[in-house]
């Protein structure tokens, strides 16, 4: 009786697993698409992070573009130019150097330098506040300080400190991923140099209000902008903006900003008082 | 008793100053006249500091379609030409005037009435547009556009809303009370531009039967139909308002004009009223000044760009226990950040609250009551809705009739798990037209 | 002007009272009556069932709040409610270990570990009611005689129904069951102590009639057409409504907010299609009683009906007009 249920049992189940092993070998066969090889090897390469940073949905979409159209000015921004020799050896091609950029916060708006508005109660989300109103700091273009960009962030590179956005640029691809995500565009992509100078201010308000509102705006003073040896700096729409291609990071500007706290920041001093503090 | 037939709630009503005769407002010392009184584009500054304005002149040119002219509400000095907060909850361009306390009329407006039957109407809307009437219901469409609609559609019903659902709110209820004559005037100029054909109605809510008897008295023998409307939230908003009355249904992507219905607000007929015949342009409004926490009610009449901080000093102050300002109604209103902030042509309330709700993470998972779908005056599904927002599916929240809701709050009111779901559907319409921007720039 | 500190948050500025407490306690209101009259007609044991599995209730859900690292929810009613059911559901005489593995089986498993309040497909003091119903059958289904001095036990009505068929029912009374005078668990007793909390419930507007008529109402029909057809051999429709949990099951277990159908559609098919299995398992089953299994089958359906609305809004959002 026992034998007889086993017996029968194992022999349905069998039968029915064979059978379908043979279907899936002949569909297998029947529809199979051919890959190039090299996919693979690119994808292998490739970090694996479907960050976006290229203008491909993903990786693999890369590496097939990469391996059809053998175009060596397709960059990864993320792998930086190591990765890019990788891939030029694979290839046997001359890859492009890539730039590599980096995330830099145009606001120095913590809660002792901005001076707050009215205190928002709701959703915790940069974009549910600006829903509410202009934000819970005077000045209607700095950042919010809700990390609605931090969940872009692939990288684990943002975090919110004391009200604001603050970036880990030994973690930050500079994929760009996090730019769209900010209601009020404090975010930009920076050349990575090993010394840069720009205006961390977003403010397009005229200076009295700027000033009104924060101890870091820049309020369009245009010291800097006549002190400036190499002709880097021009006022745009009440701020101030470094061109980051001439700049030598000599540092004039700094010294006469009047600002309480300075617009102008010098990137690599920040980042090591920040890690100090 | 006519109501529409989906969803709805029942809020307290709080109709405090519903027996409250409206009070002039004496002349603040300083006005702020935003640029940005109506839904579209903001109007273009035509005035620069120093310059001396009589009440009435045109200080903003309307810039584009969807835009409304501005004028100065009283004779002044201007100020200044800035950025300032403004009600809706940013900042625009607002022209500061010092008053001179003459209140002088510019020459050619506030004129002695005069038939308006005898105008053309293309006098009439052109008298309608120079005024820079817009919806003082709350949305502040462009009247002048609303009442141009395209050629092909015809308007065979024509509804004026005096609902004024919102609790606290009496400004439409007072105005139909203290100017019935005008309003149904303003209703038969609006009438007379659609060659008679269309039928007129009046909605009002059962809870304000006198204001249903004055306008029954106004309008007798002038073919228009005085609707009773059952008390239920939110029986003044158009799309509802249209099917309380018509039963017709306003489905997602059409306009009123779609199934030949306009809907206008019973303060925006008055203003059309004393537009076409005194050629007197939008200078002023009733406002509810209202709350728990002010310390006279009142239903004031305050030119456009007196200051709440005036405003509240008028009203005897409020207490300390005050932690929200609001305009607008507790349903669709919006919290202000500053006083600082000026009456615009939709105000049609300030509200000075205790919210004992403010904690900051009041918001707990979804219980699944099903309350916020009962409530869903657009039959929709608030809770899926809200889900597929917070976890960013914008998509999916499309699918499901996102366009659709109308943003009246219901179902964050009915919602014993405290979720902010109106929030966050606005939240995935912003974060969609954001993405929209991006691709077409 | 501003010494005020004002807060901005987002439309609407009022809301309404409801809050999960206050549908969960009105809840647990509601049940009072039953919880009471059950205590004087079992005595003591009855009381420790109750208090044991709302305190373990409790307990488990503080515990697996902090193991889930969640702010706390031991208090926000749903527990109490859980354990109050899962009490009015088992035998009085209930060892008192049982009544707490029926409470971890009800917050732990079928609670937390499907996401917590909201999210558990299932009704938690029903999939304890009859996990303990299958472990334990005898403990289950030994139901002390009402008002007895020596814990006597007895078969319950439908039991008795089951096993020895109709003609075993003859000294049965009408006015007994409606007060609760006859075998069964803690709640299923009295039907108008039950209908009171029931009619509690309805004032306050935290559960529709749809669902409990519809289910009291298919039930009541299909074992009607039994007993017309042959009254020898079936029950009558009264007899199944007063006896059993029916009543209990119907307003109190299937009108759970977080596992029935959102919609008035969805709702009567709910209600409809677990009124016809309780029928279906009580008249042809092997189980006496058959309204738990009704209404877990039925919540396994509750993702199924509510799509269909979801799919109607889809499809009237792609039929409508597309104006610019």
């Amino acid at each position: 009786m026992l034998n007889e249920s086993f017996i029968a049992a194992v022999t349905s189940l069998g039968t029915l697993a064979l059978l379908l092993g043979v279907i899936i070998y002949f569909v297998s066969k029947k529809f199979y698409v051919a890959e190039d090889p090299m996919v693979s090897i690119i994808n292998g390469i490739l970090p694996g992070v479907n960050c976006g940073a290229c203008a491909y949905p993903s990786c693999n979409q890369f590496a097939e573009e990469l391996v059809r159209t053998k175009d060596t000015s397709m960059t990864c921004p993320v792998g930086g130019s190591e990765l890019a020799a990788k891939l030029g050896d694979a290839l046997g091609i001359e890859m492009a150097e890539p730039k590599p950029v980096v995330c830099a916060v145009l606001c120095q708006g913590t809660h002792d330098i901005a001076r707050p508005s009215a205190e928002y109660v709701g959703i915790q989300d940069c974009w549910a506040a600006t829903q509410a109103y202009a934000g819970p700091k005077q000045c209607r273009h700095s950042c919010i300080g809700l990390g609605s960009c931090i969940a872009w962030c692939d990288f684990n590179a943002m975090r919110i400190e004391d009200g604001l956005i603050v970036i880990d640029e030994e973690l930050c691809t500079g994929c760009a991923a996090c730019i769209p995500a900010c209601p009020t565009g404090v975010l930009v992509m920076q050349e990575k140099k090993a010394e840069r100078i720009f205006v961390a201010c977003n403010s397009h308000d005229r200076g009295a209000d700027t000033k009104r509102a924060c101890d870091a705006g820049c309020i369009a003073c245009q010291k800097c902008v006549k002190v400036c040896p190499e002709n880097a700096i021009v006022i745009e729409n009440f701020v101030a903006k470094i061109d980051q291609e001439k700049c030598t990071s000599c540092g004039k500007c700094i010294e006469v900003c009047p600002t309480k706290v300075n617009c102008i920041v010098r990137h690599n001093d920040t980042l090591k008082t920040k890690q100090a503090s | 008793m006519k109501t529409f037939t989906v969803g709805g709630i029942h809020p307290p009503e709080y109709k405090l100053t519903a027996s409250k005769a409206i009070e002039t407002m004496p002349l603040p010392a300083e006005v702020a006249i935003s640029m940005s009184q109506h839904l579209g584009k903001p109007a273009k500054p035509l005035v620069k500091v120093g310059d001396e304005v009589k009440k009435g002149q045109l200080i903003g040119q309307a810039d584009g379609f969807i835009s409304a002219n501005v004028h100065a509400s009283t004779s002044g000095k201007v100020k200044a030409v800035k950025n300032a907060p403004h009600p809706g909850g940013n900042y625009s361009m607002t022209v500061v005037i010092t008053t001179d306390g003459r209140d002088e009329w510019i020459e050619g407006c506030n004129t002695p009435a005069e038939d308006w039957k005898a105008l053309s109407k293309e006098e009439i809307l052109r008298r309608i547009k120079e005024a820079g009437i817009v919806g003082m219901g709350g949305a502040g469409f462009p009247t002048s556009v609303k009442l141009s609609p395209p050629k092909d559609k015809t308007i065979d019903t024509i509804i004026l809303n005096g609902a004024e659902c919102e609790p606290f709110l009496t400004a439409d209820h007072r105005l139909m009370l203290e100017s019935a004559g005008g309003i149904v005037e303003g209703l038969a100029i609006i009438a007379s531009l659609f060659e008679g054909k269309a039928k007129s109605y009046i909605g009002i809510e059962s809870n304000k039967p006198d204001a249903v008897s004055a306008l029954e008295a106004a309008s007798k023998g002038r073919g228009i139909e005085i609707v009773t409307l059952e008390t239920k939230y939110p029986q003044g908003a158009e799309k509802q308002l249209i099917n309380a009355i018509t039963g017709r249904t306003i489905e997602e992507g059409q306009l009123p004009f779609d199934k030949g219905c306009l809907v206008q607000n019973v303060g925006t007929a008055l203003a059309v009223y004393e537009a076409v015949t005194m050629q007197k342009p939008l200078v002023d409004r009733i406002v509810t000044v209202s709350g728990m926490e002010v310390k006279t009610a009142k239903n004031i009449r305050a030119i456009i760009g007196t200051r709440f901080s005036d405003i509240a000093l008028f009203a005897g102050s409020m207490t300390e226990k005050t932690n929200q300002v609001i305009t607008g109604g507790p349903m669709m209103g919006r919290s202000q950040f500053t006083l600082e902030v000026p009456v615009t042509k939709t105000t049609s309330g300030i509200l000075f609250i205790n919210n004992t709700l403010l904690a900051s993470s009041r918001e707990r998972t979804c219980i699944r009551c099903g309350k916020c779908i009962s409530g869903c005056p657009q039959g929709l599904e608030p809770w899926l809705l809200a889900t597929e927002a917070e976890f960013r599916r914008l998509e999916d929240a499309e699918t499901y009739g996102l366009a659709n809701c109308t943003e009246c709050g219901s179902c964050s009111y009915q919602c014993p798990s405290g979720r902010e779901l109106v929030h966050w559907i606005k939240y995935a319409k912003a974060l969609l037209n954001n993405r929209r921007q991006r691709k077409t720039a | 002007m501003e010494p005020l500190k004002l807060k901005v948050s987002y439309a609407p500025f009022v809301r309404s009272k409801d809050s999960i407490e206050s549908v969960m306690y009105n809840v647990a209101l509601a049940l009072l009556p039953a919880t009471v009259l059950s205590v004087y007609y079992f005595g003591i044991p009855a009381l420790l069932v109750t208090l044991t599995a709302i305190a373990s209730s409790i307990a488990f859900e503080w515990m697996t709040d902090r193991i889930r690292k969640k702010p706390d929810s031991c208090f926000d009613g749903s527990a109490v409610v859980t354990g109050l059911l899962l009490a009015l559901n088992v035998p009085s005489g209930l060892p008192l270990w049982m009544v707490v593995i029926g409470s971890f089986v009800a917050i732990v498993v079928t609670k937390h570990l499907f996401g917590g309040l909201g999210f558990n497909i299932f009704n938690p003091a029903l999939v304890a009611r009859v996990f303990l119903l299958i472990s334990f059958p005898v403990a289950m289904t030994s139901w002390p005689v009402p008002l007895s001095v020596d814990m006597q036990t007895a078969a319950s009505p439908l039991g008795i129904l089951k096993t020895d068929g109709i003609a075993a029912l003859q000294g049965f009374s009408y006015m007994d069951a409606l007060l609760g005078r006859t075998g069964g668990s803690l709640g299923e007793t009295s039907a108008a102590a039950l209908l009171l909390g029931a009619a509690w419930l309805f004032y306050k507007r935290y559960i529709t009639l749809t669902i409990p008529l519809t289910f009291i109402g298919s039930t009541l029909a299909l074992v009607g057409i039994a007993w017309a057809i042959d009254p020898a051999n079936y029950a009558d429709p009264i007899f199944h409504l007063l006896t059993g949990g029916l009543i209990l099951g119907a307003f109190f277990m299937a009108t759970d907010m977080v596992t029935s159908p959102l919609s008035l559609r969805g709702q009567i098919l709910f209600g409809v299609g677990g009124g016809l299995l309780t029928a279906v398992i009580r008249l042809w089953g092997g189980y006496p009683e058959g309204v738990s299994f009704a209404i877990l089958i039925m919540n396994s359906l509750v993702p199924l009906l509510d799509s269909w609305d979801l799919n109607d809004i889809k499809a009237k959002k792609q039929q409508s007009p597309k104006t610019a």
